[in-house]
């Protein structure tokens, strides 16, 4: 569990310093503030009494310079405050990415990328307001509160009672506004961040919905879901607003009331007309701080919202369980999977959805198995559970004798290379982009990867070799262009263990070839799976494996496989061979099973 | 457009709720000029010590009576302004929306995906808020002219000595003005690449994950947060400079009426009502002149907005963003229903010197010729980076062509992007982009004939998938689609292309969606019994066997055309490409 106050600490605690300093002027504004009425209140009485009127000057001089030190004050705070909600929260936000990027592809898979801008980016700066003006502001309308309730109970007890009722209740009035807005304003939250998602999912699809004549349809859905937003966004709009409209009444009803009070004083001769201001002067006072909280709360609720979705958020947890096994160093890993079974919907109604039904098999250290298998055979999710994406349902896999459930998921993922078939770009150079911004990546590794890859003429041909900018998609950069960078992303690991998915999909063959000899060099020494459509890609491999609906159909050392009649790959071959053309092997698995 | 004719059609689009807002909020803004006037008198009363105590009460009485009307005139005037404010914003999101995913002509968006998603957010809000400092300013405006009027009135000289020093702050306001914009420019650019980072990491998180690079992520986005920081903070201190020196001026022009006033005050040629009057409106009319330095400020932030906005849109005609349209915020809902479209269905299509280069580079597609007639099956191949994709995007007018002419059945096709799309020609892209629906829903796109979807469901091998999916056609696809394998994304994309019922189907290289059996099983069906005419990208055996037509591509340009066996003689780039797999298939023999 995750308390404000903890909250607090951990994100306040590094800058003690600036917030002590803030403090410091915090106070010196308040005090300020409180006793410049007291100078108003003695013009006044000076100005309208019968004395010797020689102090008037004096006292208005007075005046401008202490409101004048005030100001300077309220501009140090305000700064200082915006520096420690600026410096806080930014910690907060790599915080969250940090353990958003942890959780498991079961939580990824649900979210849009525009729904986790919302929740790092758009719910954290909700809560830098209760860094930079909360705790400031209403910690100094507290200070102002209490400072004129005093000075009201020195200058008469009556009015000083009445008032520190009247705030009393305006405080009730403010916690009980309070709890009923948080989570109508929530809901807007949730639905604000819903619509931004809808826009960021179909402006990446612009080129499917235009060509495909589907805009009308796009925007008829739009107004659908901008609908839901509005009437939520309604809700939450008019619950909030009467937070205003109750303080509104208070503070009239509390003008009103200082006045009668003052005017029924003097005209018993108790206070001098002076003092009648100073008590209308100190209610005005009262209305900025209570009016800062007011308007604070506003925010505040808004903060509470997006605290309590950042406190969902780091309350998430991965169902795959870190261990602390690193794997053995070494060049390549044997792999062993022992009956393992899987369902993406780990249990309920479709538990039984089984999408790898009991697989067990060991591939050597070194050694390349060709994973072959129709679309939704298993053969994707397979791969998944290698890198501990997710998690087997029932069953056990090794690597290196290391069980998975007990390896260090970094330590593992360093170990594994994968090249899937669509590759993502960032904003940045080709350099980030093959390393991720990570820095400790020297130039030279990247181009001694290049060389060893053979396309270092393909990146002396971009405009800035390394630092060449990309952007996203429509930057030029064709979808197999992007599969060179992958390959270099993958080279730079030095991984015990490569994992092709369909490397060459979408090369053309003179590329494809290329690459086919880089990946023959980078299998060398490592144990490698390669997830093949074609015969020709498995040529390479020393043993093979037929996965159909999540069931081991074959799996064994490809020569004895080729030499056994009875084989699968063996049927394989003899299809292909009376084929005029193209070897696909989906389709000659289609035949053998009919 | 100026920022001017945007506000003005903006508050045309409502104008009766525009101006009943302005109304409220005007009497709203006034009533406090009645506390001061009622509290000086009551103090006048109190310090002429008049006989009749019962003149202050009744003056008691009438202020608050001012404050219960002003309690009741926010009431009315919230509701009114939270429904046109939201309003405003959902109309703006539309109209840019409906442009990008209607309008004729070509739409790349000029940015990332989430920084185009700050366009509808960001600056919505920007623009939205100005409607807001329109509705407000009257009312101000008012109590600013008679707040100082009445100023002047109890003491000319004071008034004016008082009132100066605040004119020349809102003098002061417009000449930072620029800066601020500076400031602020600066630093939403800081926001867009923090929102960026996190947009393009989270869509790319599985690539993240394997690659093991969380940390250097975070630290990536850590280093933007600091130039964030950084250009926030010299904004904060601007504008709370500038604040500061606004207060601080009502003190200054507080204690100057102190000053001013000492004298007169014993000669009772200033009353302490009156003092009382100057302290209660200084304040406010300060307000107002800051207020009216910001709207100054403001505009050009709309400016900026607009700006933006007109960017993204490209080729938008002036006042598409505030152009009238049903927004269903209310009311009853309407159903969906289709839309036929007459098409003319196919005979020809030709392409004359087609170009198109990419914007800052020399990589495109040059004089590009090509034709094709009804039934034909044309496959365009080249090696990776050759333009194939381009080809296929600037004909639909995906991307807008630089120049050439497409034309269908001989009639030259005005705007290839609005035209090509069914029951023209459909299209499934190299990546097809699903969206967080069920499949179904990403299927159909809306259209309701429902007896296409098993056709196009067949078509695309889709069989299998439906029954290994938690739900089938029901099943939720997640963000992109991601629940679904890459093969069966690419086929749901098929299967959506299938579903338009279009004349001329276009596939951009389907070897990874489809196995060679079903991509074979496919061009057959279609071949034989549907009549269709397809334009693909392929570098699959089968597919250039098969096809009536191969386009040869090589850095941009079509430099061969023909059928296999003849290209195959005559190309040695079309060897070189189809050796590349014969070497592999003899290994294997």
């Amino acid at each position: 569990m995750f308390s404000y106050s903890q909250f607090v600490a951990r994100y306040l605690f590094p800058h003690a310093k600036k917030v002590g300093l803030l403090s410091v002027c915090l106070f010196g504004s308040v005090g300020l503030q409180l006793y410049i009425p007291q100078i108003v209140r003695r013009f006044i009485d000076l100005a309208s009494g019968s004395g010797p009127a020689a102090g008037l000057s004096g006292l208005a001089f007075t005046f401008l310079g202490l409101a004048l030190a005030n100001q300077g004050l309220s501009v140090a705070s305000t700064f200082l405050s915006a520096d420690i909600g600026w410096s806080a929260t930014n910690m907060l936000r790599a915080d969250l990415f940090r353990h958003a990027l942890g959780l498991d592809m079961a939580y990824q898979k649900d979210r849009t990328p525009g729904e986790m801008i919302e929740r790092i980016d758009g719910d954290v700066s909700s809560v830098a307001n209760l860094f930079s003006q909360f705790l400031v502001r209403v910690s100094g309308a507290l200070l102002m509160t209490v400072g004129v309730l005093t000075l009201l109970w020195r200058e008469d007890w009556h009015v000083g009672a009445v008032m520190t009722i009247f705030t009393a209740a305006a405080a009730r009035v403010l916690h009980w506004r309070r709890s009923i807005a948080v989570g109508p304003t929530r809901d807007e939250r949730e639905a604000s961040a819903q619509l931004f998602g809808f826009i960021e999912e179909r402006l990446t699809g612009i080129d499917d919905i235009r060509a495909n004549g589907a805009g009308r349809y796009v925007m008829h859905r739009f107004l659908e879901v901008q609908r839901g937003w509005f009437t939520l966004a309604l809700r939450a709009w008019w619950l909030r607003s009467t937070i205003w409209l109750s303080m509104g009444t208070l503070f009239a009803t509390g003008y009103v009331l200082t006045l009668s009070l003052g005017v029924g004083l003097y005209l018993r001769g108790a206070i001098t007309i002076g003092t009648v201001y100073l008590f209308f002067n100190y209610m005005a006072m009262l209305e900025a701080p209570l009016d800062q909280i007011t308007n604070q709360l506003q925010e505040f609720q808004r903060a509470a919202a997006g605290i309590r979705r950042v406190r969902e958020l780091l309350e998430a947890r991965r169902t795959v369980i870190d261990g602390d096994r690193p794997l053995p160093a070494g060049a390549a890993h044997s792999i062993e999977f022992d009956r393992v079974r899987f369902s993406y919907a780990a249990e309920g109604a479709h538990a039984g959805n089984e999408v790898l039904k009991g697989i067990s098999f060991r591939l050597e250290a070194g050694e390349t198995l060709g994973l072959i298998g129709r679309t939704g055979s298993g053969k994707t999710t397979l791969v998944r559970l290698l890198f501990r994406l997710y998690d087997a349902t029932r069953g056990c896999i090794r690597v290196d004798g290391v069980d998975l459930q007990q390896s260090r998921i970094d330590a593992l993922r360093q170990r594994i290379g994968l090249v899937t078939q669509d590759v993502q770009l960032f904003h940045g150079t080709v350099r980030d982009n093959v390393t991720f911004f990570n820095r400790e990546i020297t130039d030279d590794r990247i181009h001694a990867v290049i060389e060893q890859l053979g396309i270092s003429s393909w990146v002396k041909g971009l405009r800035q070799g390394l630092d060449t900018p990309l952007e996203a998609a429509g930057s030029g950069l064709s979808a197999g262009e992007s599969q060179l960078l992958a390959f270099v992303r993958v080279f730079l690991k030095d991984p015990g263990l490569v994992i092709l998915d369909e490397p060459s999909s979408r090369l053309d063959p003179a590329t494809e070839r290329l690459l086919g000899r880089a990946v023959n060099r980078l299998l060398e020494g490592r144990t490698g799976i390669i997830i093949a459509h074609r015969l020709e890609t498995v040529e390479r491999v020393d043993k093979i494996m037929v996965l159909a609906d999540g069931h081991i159909v074959e799996f064994g050392p490809r020569a004895e496989l080729a030499t056994n009649a009875a084989s699968w790959y063996s049927g394989l071959l003899r299809i292909s061979a009376n084929q005029e053309a193209d070897s696909g092997l989906d389709e000659h698995l289609e035949r053998l099973s009919e | 457009m100026t920022t001017g004719q945007y506000m003005r059609q903006l508050i045309a689009w409502r104008r009766a709720e525009f101006f009943t807002n302005v109304v409220v909020w005007g009497v709203f803004h006034m009533i406090p000029l009645s506390y001061g006037l009622l509290v000086k008198a009551i103090f006048d009363s109190l310090s002429h010590r008049t006989p009749a105590g019962w003149n202050a009460w009744t003056l008691l009485a009438v202020l608050a009576g001012a404050y219960a009307s002003r309690q009741a005139t926010f009431f009315v005037g919230f509701q009114l302004f939270s429904r046109y404010y939201l309003s405003v914003q959902a109309f703006l999101r539309r109209n840019l929306l409906d442009h990008l995913m209607r309008a004729r002509g070509s739409r790349v968006i000029p940015e990332s995906p989430a920084e185009a998603v700050s366009r509808f957010r960001d600056d919505v809000n920007d623009i939205a808020d100005y409607a807001e400092t329109w509705i407000d300013l009257s009312g101000f405006a008012l109590y600013g002219v008679t707040g100082i009027g009445i100023l002047l009135s109890v003491n000319p000289v004071i008034g004016a000595i008082v009132c100066a020093p605040l004119l020349i702050t809102t003098l002061m306001m417009r000449t930072l003005s620029s800066t601020i914009r500076l400031y602020r420019r600066r630093m939403r650019e800081a926001t867009a690449r923090v929102v960026d980072a996190i947009g393009e990491t989270f869509a790319a998180v599985q690539a993240v994950k394997v690659a093991g690079q969380e940390d250097s992520m975070t630290a990536h986005l850590a280093d933007l947060g600091v130039e964030r920081r950084q250009r926030a903070l010299a904004d904060v201190l601007l504008t709370e400079i500038i604040r500061s020196v606004n207060n601080g001026l009502v003190n200054v022009g507080i204690g100057l009426v102190m000053v001013l006033a000492a004298s007169k005050l014993r000669t009772g040629g200033f009353t302490v009502g009156d003092l009382v009057l100057f302290i209660q409106l200084l304040p406010r009319i300060t307000n107002v002149l800051t207020f009216s330095g910001d709207v100054i400020a403001q505009h050009r932030r709309v400016k900026v907005s607009t700006d933006r906005m007109e960017h993204l849109l490209v080729d938008a005609p002036p006042g598409k963003i505030v152009e009238p349209s049903p927004l269903g915020l209310t009311g009853p809902i309407d159903e969906y229903w289709p839309e036929t479209r007459d098409g003319q269905p196919l005979e020809t299509l030709e392409v004359h010197d087609l170009n198109y280069v990419y914007p800052g580079s020399n990589a495109g597609i040059r004089d590009i010729r090509l034709r094709l007639r009804r039934g034909e099956f044309v496959v365009i191949t080249g090696r990776i980076g050759a333009g194939k994709t381009t080809l296929l995007r600037s004909l639909q007018g995906l991307l807008p062509r630089n120049s050439g002419e497409i034309r269908w059945n001989g009639r030259p096709v005005e705007d290839p992007g609005s035209f090509f799309t069914p029951p023209h020609s459909s299209y499934t892209a190299q990546v097809p982009r699903l969206f967080s629906e069920t499949l179904r829903e990403n299927v159909l796109f809306g259209e309701t004939a429902d007896d296409r979807l098993p056709q196009a469901m067949e078509l695309a091998a889709m069989g299998p998938d439906l029954a290994a999916l938690e739900n089938g056609l029901d099943t939720l696809v997640g963000t992109r689609g991601v629940k679904l394998s890459g093969g069966q994304l690419q086929r749901a994309g098929a299967a959506r292309m299938f579903a338009r019922g279009a004349d001329l189907l276009i596939f951009d290289d389907l070897s990874s969606a489809l196995d060679v059996a079903t991509e074979r099983q496919l061009w057959e069906s279609l071949l034989r019994d549907r009549d269709a005419t397809c334009l693909v990208v392929s570098h699959r055996r089968i597919a250039l066997q098969r096809a009536s037509q191969i386009l040869l591509m090589h850095q941009g340009r079509i430099v061969a055309q023909g059928k296999l066996n003849a290209l195959l003689e005559s190309s040695s780039e079309m060897r070189h490409l189809w050796e590349a797999e014969e070497d592999e298939e003899e290994g294997r023999a």
